[in-house]
């Protein structure tokens, strides 16, 4: 059976450091504007007081991937394992991928004149070895999931902030945060 | 792919507690990335944020190429030297001022921790070889605690962060590692998957307490207060470790006695705490045990300071949490850094006797310098900090500043201390320079080697201190000491003896080029149970704290102060991307974190009628800001935010001594956090 390969990004152990970020962008030399993950903040309105927590997101390789729909010259396509790829060599950077992504992952490469996007890392992977975002968060707080293998306990594939998963059927699943205890005084 | 690169091995110089190694790949002489380095055994590969961005500071757009020249001082004009005038600039002051003092007194030197490598002391051996010169002293930072420590054990250590694995309580007393320390996070977290419970304690509701199981709010600065309702409890229901307390310390009677007097009801108040929230505390310590404290470095920048970090290893000892695999009062450690320092003591024979300095005190900087008159500071060398935006007294500071005739600042960028200076020498980063690096946290030592040529015409400290004591012996012979035909490698080799080889299990320094080593040190701090204090044990009761005018007592309660026309208390917090005022300029940085602002409680904020994100004042008894206001119920509603690297921040602060730090960095710490401030909207 074919694989279906995605992240699993435990918000439970991130803590919102960026090195996920900053080391995909240092890996990859991308220029300064770049980035192929991104971290953002989930405010406590969003996810209900007291818990605050963080999510780091990349390119989902949806299951039915709207930039590869919308791309005119096929620069887009999706490896057997689910990986969703962008060939830069094919790509005539006219953005249109990066409008039709609900998550607005890819991105325009201005020095280069063509659209930029996580390819999870898959040169490494077909070589056995980890995505620099899952080998260099310090919390081990990114996995590659085979989905179609297994269900992980506690995996939710919507969060607040993400967009509707019925348009493109994302891989990413996440894991949230559970609240502590609290003795504060007002 | 990675054979097409050269791999150089460096280590992250900056005042955090991870002293990360890195490695860099150069190729065609261009440094291309960084990554961490799996040779080392506490950060293990990984780096922060801030540590894969080396590269965009390496190369930044803005980083100084030439030594430059701003006359006059102050009006932005600024030239391209050489190298050679710069010097001759410099050389020639000395030697006048020399001559017009008939001493060396006039010139004074102000550096701190930006860079904390060995050979980063280049300018302190500079100026020791001078002979008597002025020097700030003094440490901003940690003095109240290390002096703390140092009554209560004698000296100072850390366990291996691994111990905590074997801990059934952490607590995590006014540190938020989350932001501060990442690489420590795994190991908590290992912890709680092995059944450890982790609290933290702290006046905010930080990262790090929304990662924790329990989460205790106090009031700032009154650590020492909670810890002292806590052995109140642990005494009233009998809960201290009799056996511990009969073997490893002494003065208990006193102490026990001295706490007895003392009231629970006023305690609480003090903290802010309930009852419930003592028993919880005072039953982890002492039941659920060992128990790993980590005390941060927020608690001991009050007038109380140091108090608060000896209430709490006293806590720590009276619960028999001291020594024992997995239990421990944390604080920092200086037993790996066995260097023998003989860069800074580069005096000949003849100059040996006249070798000393004339303290200024780092804190109190700007009205220190004033004082002096006999002879005036005339000549100022600033390297390894931002002193602008960096100390207290601002105003007085730059005052301060237009007496002197010459201001020398070494530095990546141009700050708001090159403002004020008349020279900017460029300094080259780690990638481009030798140096060995140890941390003030964890138990290893990495070796740092040049991957890129100097980026254009910078120069590293060690050989800016090199050609101006050429120079000046050129003037005059002998006139410096320090040497200027020694290697950079020499200047290495020279820092270590064969015990520190032992230690580290090598025979040659060069090994450090195949990977960090660790210092062999114990892996739990005490575990020997051996403590180098008067008495060889913990002292509950220390007679050399009485003998500096200290309460005797490692407990009690002291009212920190408050001042009904400034009724709130502003705490300047550490922030992740930054440290201090560095990496202020890296583009993404700007993209992930926030306008710097400060943070209230949105019901305070509705009772003065601030609306978010508007501009509010902030007054205290030195000054007075304009800020951007923004929400957060991370805070109680008489405490405030702001990260330390704010611009505006020094106008608020003045210099208040801490209780401690004279003993270990011969000045008192500055007491940073009983800033007491009022705040009204801005119109």
């Amino acid at each position: 059976m074919a694989k279906k390969l995605g992240f699993l990004v435990n918000i439970e152990r991130c803590i919102g450091c960026h090195a996920c970020e900053i080391s995909c962008k240092s890996f990859y030399q991308l220029e300064p504007n770049m980035r192929r993950r991104r971290v953002q903040e989930l405010p406590e309105d969003v996810v209900g007081t007291p818990v605050r927590a963080f999510v780091s997101t990349a390119c989902n390789h949806c299951d039915d991937p709207a930039c590869k729909k919308a791309c005119p010259v096929g620069a887009y396509t999706k490896r057997e394992d689910g990986i969703v790829v962008h060939n830069q060599d094919l790509c005539i950077g006219c953005q249109m991928c990066g409008k039709a992504c609900p998550y607005s992952v890819p991105m325009f490469n201005p020095v280069k004149k063509k659209m930029d996007k996580c390819s999870m890392c898959y040169d490494r992977l077909d070589v056995g070895q980890l995505p620099i975002c899952v080998e260099k968060c310090p919390l081990e707080a990114i996995q590659i999931v085979d989905y179609n293998e297994v269900q992980p306990a506690n995996a939710v594939s919507e969060i607040p902030t993400f967009a509707d998963t019925s348009i493109t059927h994302p891989t990413t699943h996440f894991i949230l945060h559970k609240p502590g205890k609290q003795s504060r005084r007002f | 792919m990675d054979q097409t690169y050269s791999i150089t091995r460096h280590v992250c110089p900056r005042n955090c507690y991870s002293t990360c190694s890195i490695l860099g790949y150069t190729k065609n002489g261009h440094l291309q990335k960084v990554t961490g380095d799996h040779k080392h055994g506490y950060t293990k590969g990984l780096l922060c944020a801030k540590g894969y961005n080396y590269i965009n500071n390496v190369y930044h757009p803005d980083r100084l190429k030439y030594p430059m020249r701003q006359y006059p001082r102050g009006s932005g004009q600024w030239q391209r030297i050489s190298w050679t005038e710069a010097i001759d600039i410099i050389a020639g002051k000395i030697i006048e001022l020399n001559h017009r003092y008939e001493s060396n007194l006039s010139l004074a030197l102000n550096k701190y921790s930006g860079n904390m490598g060995i050979l980063h002391h280049a300018m302190e051996g500079f100026f020791n070889g001078l002979g008597k010169t002025s020097r700030a002293v003094g440490n901003p930072c940690w003095s109240p605690g290390m002096d703390a420590v140092y009554y209560d054990y004698g000296e100072h250590q850390t366990s291996d962060m691994q111990d905590i694995l074997h801990s059934e309580t952490i607590i995590l007393w006014g540190i938020n590692p989350v932001w501060t320390s990442i690489h420590s996070l795994n190991y908590i977290y290992e912890a709680l998957r092995r059944g450890a419970k982790v609290i933290t304690i702290d006046p905010v509701y930080t990262e790090t307490a929304k990662k924790s199981d329990t989460y205790i709010q106090i009031k700032p600065g009154s650590d020492g207060a909670l810890a002292t309702a806590i052995a109140k409890y642990i005494l009233e229901h009998d809960l201290f470790d009799r056996e511990f307390i009969d073997q490893y310390t002494v003065g208990w009677e006193e102490l026990r006695d001295y706490i007895d007097q003392l009231s629970m009801e006023e305690a609480l108040n003090q903290c802010g705490q309930t009852i419930e929230a003592i028993q919880f505390l005072a039953e982890r310590l002492a039941k659920h045990r060992p128990v790993y404290i980590w005390m941060g470095f927020g608690m001991q920048r009050h007038r109380n300071g140091g108090q608060n970090i000896r209430a709490i290893n006293a806590l720590a000892a009276m619960t028999g949490n001291i020594g024992r695999q997995g239990s421990g009062a944390q604080f920092g450690q200086r037993a790996t850094w066995k260097f023998t320092y003989h860069i800074l003591n580069p005096f000949p024979d003849d100059k040996r006797n006249k070798a000393g300095v004339r303290p200024l005190d780092i804190n109190d900087f700007a009205n220190d310098l004033q004082k002096q008159q006999d002879p005036p500071v005339k000549f100022l060398w600033i390297t390894c900090r931002n002193l602008l935006t960096q100390s207290a007294n601002v105003e007085e500071l730059k005052k301060a500043l237009q007496t002197l005739e010459l201001i020398v600042t070494v530095e990546h960028f141009m700050t708001e201390t090159t403002q004020y200076s008349d020279l900017v020498l460029p300094a080259t980063t780690q990638f481009e320079e030798w140096d060995i690096v140890a941390s003030y946290w964890h138990h290893w030592i990495s070796i740092n080697q040049p991957a890129i040529e100097p980026y254009y015409e910078s120069k590293s400290e060690l050989e800016i201190a090199r050609l101006l004591s050429k120079k000046l012996n050129e003037y005059k012979d002998h006139f410096s000491a320090f040497p200027t035909d020694m290697e950079d490698e020499q200047f290495i080799e020279q820092e270590f003896t064969d015990e520190f080889y032992q230690a580290l299990h090598i025979k040659d320094w060069r090994e450090l080029l195949n990977g960090p080593r660790r210092v062999d040190v114990q892996k739990t701090a005490w575990g020997t149970m051996e403590f180098k204090t008067p008495s060889g044990k913990i002292e509950l009761f220390s007679k050399q704290a009485l003998d500096n005018q200290l309460s005797p007592f490692g407990m009690g309660l002291m009212e920190n102060g408050s001042n009904p026309l400034f009724p709130y208390i502003l705490l300047l917090n550490h922030e992740p991307f930054r440290i201090n005022s560095q990496f202020q300029n890296l583009t993404s940085f700007k993209k992930i974190s926030r306008e710097p602002c400060i943070y209230l409680h949105p019901l305070l904020a509705k009772e003065k009628g601030i609306q978010r994100y508007s501009m509010m004042k902030v007054v205290s008894e030195k000054g007075e800001i304009t800020i951007r206001a923004n929400f957060s119920t991370d805070l109680n509603q008489q405490t405030l935010v702001i990260f330390p690297n704010h611009p505006l921040v020094n106008k608020l602060i003045s210099f208040t001594a801490a209780d401690m730090g004279k003993v270990m960095t011969s000045g008192k710490g500055n007491a940073l956090n009983d800033l007491h401030v009022n705040i009204t909207k801005l119109c």
